[in-house]
């Protein structure tokens, strides 16, 4: 098949290069850039903008040593993402082209990465609970299947660490795992995580180092989703693990400001709440179908800086990660009402017990701090919080059981309450105070 | 009204030409486009561009005449669905009708898009929602049992009733469309079964033109359907839920802005608010939102029971959903078209509750898109008119004398960072007539539903309860947060006897009636009746003092004691809140405070 060819590059810029006239090419369509004289495939790029009088594409390759003399050939079709099951075990880039030095992959099909919404008719409403083996996230924020939750987290802090933890134990049939902007010691910590743990022969890793060029890590997610999706129409169970969105969300500032787009807040672009939403949108427990869950990390200097910001008002809530330790306050999983009432009769109880015995013990620690913290009462919240952080907000080692774990949660409470100050029905306390 | 005028001359001379007018594409970035046209184009209208065989749905949104040729200008467009495969050159082809919701019998328990594009039936042709995509809004072939109201020879006007069909266990009145002026009935079907797209009148007007009438007309969205007689709001909302009700009450008709940051709790509230409130009708507007909250409302809600009727909840509701991954221009729709559904049915004599959730992602759109335009942005790149679109957003609730009916809208906002002071949530305030911030403090130790009685609540509605009791509740709360402070800064033991009585009544009345749980089946939802008797317990305990002190105890042994005690009594009624029933269980609680007051030595 000839494909149409267009000779003049007009303009040359950061991520992104322009041609003059209108070449007919459409809205997301791929071209191919080439060798002028060579007629070298050097890149594909995505139409973003089109005019009467000009064309701007995004570069999949990043512009360094493009002139105006490179040729570009079209392709009239938007970005399709490869699917085969051949593709489990291997790791490929942010476009879906094989990125481990193995042998090509056949496809058998190519899917759309344009993402489009799931009919909310086809959504069921998710009510089977994900158990991760940790505390902290099965008592009192457990997860459900098809949850869109990501981890809220310090540069510094193991969060990648607590990503590979969730994904060993996790009940899914495929593991897509997304990285951008990763440094490559991240890179090679998961993809030793997911052998070690036995689960690489059922996960396909889509990864953007550090580096990279800009607009492959922009499109990645749209990729591994895209892949995702198509594994779950087909049935499957699929965990995402997409980190880190907050990379992702810095190329998307750097591409709008390069696309002199009005900045919002911090020189994000209006539609950085739009953007997120869109691909964490994609998890979904699918009636006739299968399932994607996204469990994400955002690494912060602020819970109030936009990209978490926007996050949290997208995701069905978050797991806040601070040094080393899984904080209650300001975790959530918003699915947990779904599956936490179903298990064992203490499970909601305790849980609300516990919080607000730890939010008055944080006060009491404050108040400890100016010297005010000297009755009888504010001396058990001070013991019992200390108890708290060291056997319940602690994410990392062997996995525990939900009943021994809310057992725990008892044995807690015994140690520094009495049974009136927990603010538990005389019913519940009767059956398991003097257990 | 002028823009309505237009149009509908606009629609004679179209029908009367029927010559299509076209312009073409010549720039397109995101969901604006730019399209060249040789007639004329009317500001508002809408328009349909065909990108690879399908119609996309566009807006008008700026005209500007071309230099160059004759009778050739520039339009500026959203477009609603995603243009992937649009080219230089692709067909416009202008519709001459602003951008309308379809109303008529049918409406309620459907569920949409943020276009009206009905979601059940889109799914029967593809689980995703592909651009393009159409259905009709209403069922078309369902027949409706009509019944006349006037006849042949009588005198109409716009909004006039012409007759009725039985939608569910409401009237749903056949009114004559908002745009005509005085009209005469030429013929009118007798009783009978019809569908909606079959004649059910013919009237002429003043000029003698003769129009057809269904049982549904489209009206344009960003033109309000009007009052009859409007009125000031007067009845309160019994919302089920304490505190709203207590201390920041909505009447039918009001307003009220809902701001919280992310996990502070404003979605298990708007579902208890669908689940509990007393309306006829509840409009859920998931404007921006996640998927899943939509959908736990239509499928989950569906099995449970309408508290004034007993039916199921969804036969009181209707939904739109332009979840947060659907077309960002489609949002700013989807708000104006709920409004317009809640209007049509207040001017039926209906009370409406319009949630929607959230309108700082309707404004978000609004910033999108006049970024995308290149205006000069206001504070936070907001459109600098924001203040003034917000508020006349919420000015199309209200109370309806003349009708009987009401609209009530409440608005979640979501402010970036939480923080309250920025233009959505200040422009929210200053529009609203109620407000419940809710609190991340509160949220963080789990105190819901996290309204903060003392920060960001008001109302300007009536309280089931007096005003002065009002005042009392929160005077006390006032009071125990003071010595709440005090005592983190100087500890307990400086703090005097009665100052710590004090705060532990306070931290009683929190705990007990300004908390509830929003997932038990008996304390989710608290009736003015079971409020009045919590109230008489409540003022009780703030109007009397308790004696405490036993036997020369030291004082803070004393204080212990005073703990326990307030302890056991917090227990007692929180057991209360999630137990009690019939009238004798009930009338414990006022027992209970009394013999508390008296600090009587009677068994737990």
């Amino acid at each position: 098949m000839i494909r149409k060819e267009i000779n003049r590059i007009s303009e040359v810029g950061k991520a992104l290069i322009s041609v003059e006239g209108n070449p007919g090419v459409a809205l997301n369509h791929v071209v191919e850039l080439l060798e002028a004289d060579t007629k070298q495939s050097l890149s594909f790029a995505k139409a973003i903008n089109i005019t009467e009088k000009s064309t701007r594409f995004q570069v999949f390759n990043g512009t360094q040593g493009l002139s105006t003399q490179t040729k570009i050939r079209m392709h009239e079709v938007p970005l399709t993402a490869g699917f085969s099951y051949n593709m489990l075990g291997r790791s490929f880039d942010g476009v879906g082209k094989v990125a481990d030095g193995g042998p090509e992959v056949i496809f058998d099909k190519q899917v759309s990465t344009r993402l489009d919404t799931l009919n909310p008719t086809v959504r069921l409403v998710p009510k089977q609970a994900l158990w991760t083996g940790i505390p902290m996230i099965d008592v009192f924020n457990t997860l459900v299947k098809s949850q869109k939750i990501p981890i809220f987290a310090g540069p510094t802090e193991p969060y990648n660490r607590l990503l590979s933890q969730i994904a060993q134990g996790a009940q899914a049939d495929i593991i897509i795992f997304a990285g951008i902007g990763l440094k490559f010691d991240e890179y090679q910590y998961f993809k030793k995580q997911l052998s070690q743990s036995g689960n690489i022969d059922k996960t396909i890793m889509f990864s953007h180092l550090a580096g990279d060029s800009q607009i492959k890590g922009l499109m990645l997610p749209d990729v591994a989703l895209g892949v995702a999706r198509e594994f779950a129409d087909q049935g499957k169970d699929v965990l995402v693990l997409l980190t880190d969105m907050t990379n992702w969300s810095n190329i998307l500032r750097n591409v709008a400001n390069y696309q002199d787009q009005i900045p919002s807040l911090q020189g994000y672009p209006g539609s950085l709440y739009s953007e997120l939403a869109k691909r964490y949108e994609v998890a979904a427990d699918i009636d006739g179908a299968g399932s994607i869950t996204i469990i994400g990390a955002t690494t912060l200097e602020s819970l109030e800086d936009p990209v978490p910001d926007n996050t949290g008002y997208i995701t069905e809530g978050q797991l806040f990660l601070e040094n080393g330790k899984l904080k209650l306050a300001r975790s959530l999983s918003r699915l947990k009402q779904a599956v936490n009432g179903k298990t064992r009769d203490d499970h909601r109880p305790i849980m609300t017990a516990m919080a607000s015995l730890l939010a008055e013990a944080e006060k009491a620690y404050e108040a400890a701090e100016v010297g005010a913290a000297n009755d009888a009462f504010s001396q058990k919240l001070l013991s019992y919080r200390e108890d708290f952080i060291t056997n319940m907000e602690e994410p990392f080692g062997e996995p525990i059981e939900l009943e021994l774990a809310l057992d725990r949660c008892w044995d807690i409470l015994k140690r520094h309450f009495e049974p009136t100050e927990t603010g538990l029905s005389k019913k519940l306390i009767e059956k398991y105070w003097d257990l | 009204m002028n823009q309505v005028g237009s149009f509908r001359r606009e629609e004679k001379s179209i029908m009367g030409s029927s010559k299509k007018r076209t312009g073409t594409l010549i720039s397109i970035q995101d969901s604006l486009v730019k399209a060249r046209f040789y007639q004329d184009v009317i500001m508002g209208e809408t328009a349909e561009i065909t990108v690879e065989g399908k119609q996309l749905q566009a807006e008008v949104l700026q005209i500007e005449a071309e230099s160059t040729g004759e009778n050739t200008g520039i339009v500026e467009m959203q477009v609603f669905e995603d243009l992937t495969g649009a080219q230089i050159g692709d067909l416009v082809e202008f519709k001459g009708k602003p951008l309308s919701v379809l109303l008529g019998p049918g409406l309620l328990t459907s569920i949409w898009d943020g276009l009206q594009n009905p979601l059940y039936k889109l799914s029967e042709q593809n689980a995703y929602l592909v651009p393009g995509m159409k259905a009709p809004a209403l069922d078309e072939e369902k027949l409706w049992n009509f019944t006349p109201m006037l006849k042949v020879g009588d005198i109409v006007k716009g909004g006039d009733a012409i007759g009725s069909v039985p939608e569910g266990r409401l009237e749903h009145k056949i009114l004559v469309p908002f745009s005509f002026g005085k009209c005469k009935i030429e013929s009118i079907e007798a009783k009978c079964e019809l569908n909606i797209t079959q004649q059910v009148a013919m009237i002429i007007d003043e000029q003698n033109n003769s129009h057809i009438l269904k049982l549904v007309f489209h009206q344009p969205v960003k033109s309000p359907i009007p009052f009859k007689e409007r009125a000031i709001p007067s009845d309160t909302i019994s919302t089920g839920v304490r505190v709203i009700d207590l201390l920041a009450p909505v009447g039918y008709g009001g307003t009220v802005g809902n701001p919280g940051p992310f996990g502070a709790g404003k979605t298990v509230l708007q579902h208890s608010l669908c689940k509990y409130a007393l309306a006829d009708i509840i409009i859920m507007a998931a404007c921006g939102e996640r998927a899943g909250e939509a959908v736990e409302v239509f499928k989950d809600f569906a099995e449970l029971e309408d508290p004034s009727t007993g039916e199921s909840l969804m036969n009181r509701m209707c939904i739109f959903g332009n979840t947060s991954s659907m077309p960002v221009a489609a949002r700013e729709a989807s708000v104006f078209i709920a409004l317009t559904v809640g209007e049509y049915y207040r001017y039926q004599g209906y009370n409406v509750i319009l949630l929607a959730d959230s309108t700082s992602r309707w404004a978000q759109a609004l910033r999108e898109r006049s970024g995308r335009q290149g205006d000069i942005p206001g504070p936070e790149a907001f459109p600098m008119d924001i203040p003034d679109q917000i508020k006349g957003m919420y000015q199309r609730a209200g109370a309806d004398a003349g009708t009987g009916g009401s609209l009530t809208f409440i608005g979640t906002v979501s402010p970036a960072g939480g923080n309250f002071q920025e233009p959505v949530t200040q422009s929210t305030m200053d529009a609203t007539g109620g407000f419940w911030g809710l609190s991340q403090d509160r949220a963080d130790a789990k105190k819901y539903p996290a309204i903060d009685p003392l920060v960001y609540t008001n109302s300007v509605y009536d309280s089931f309860i007096s005003d002065t009791d009002r005042n009392k509740i929160l005077q006390t709360l006032h009071e125990a947060n003071g010595i709440d402070q005090t005592i983190s800064t100087i500890g307990l033991k400086k703090v005097p006897l009665d100052k710590y009585v004090q705060y532990q009544k306070g931290q009683t009345i929190d705990f007990c009636v300004m908390q509830q749980d929003a997932f038990h089946e008996i304390d989710a939802c608290t009736r003015p009746e079971r409020l009045g008797l919590i109230n008489i317990a409540v003022q009780k305990l703030i109007d009397n003092p308790i004696e405490f002190s036993q036997n020369e105890m030291e004082d803070e042994e004393l204080k212990a004691v005073v703990k326990t005690k307030f302890d056991e009594l917090r227990q007692w009624w929180k057991d209360w809140n999630s137990s009690a029933q019939n009238e004798e269980q009930l009338d414990g609680l006022s027992n209970k405070i009394e013999q508390f007051i008296k600090q009587e030595e009677v068994v737990l």
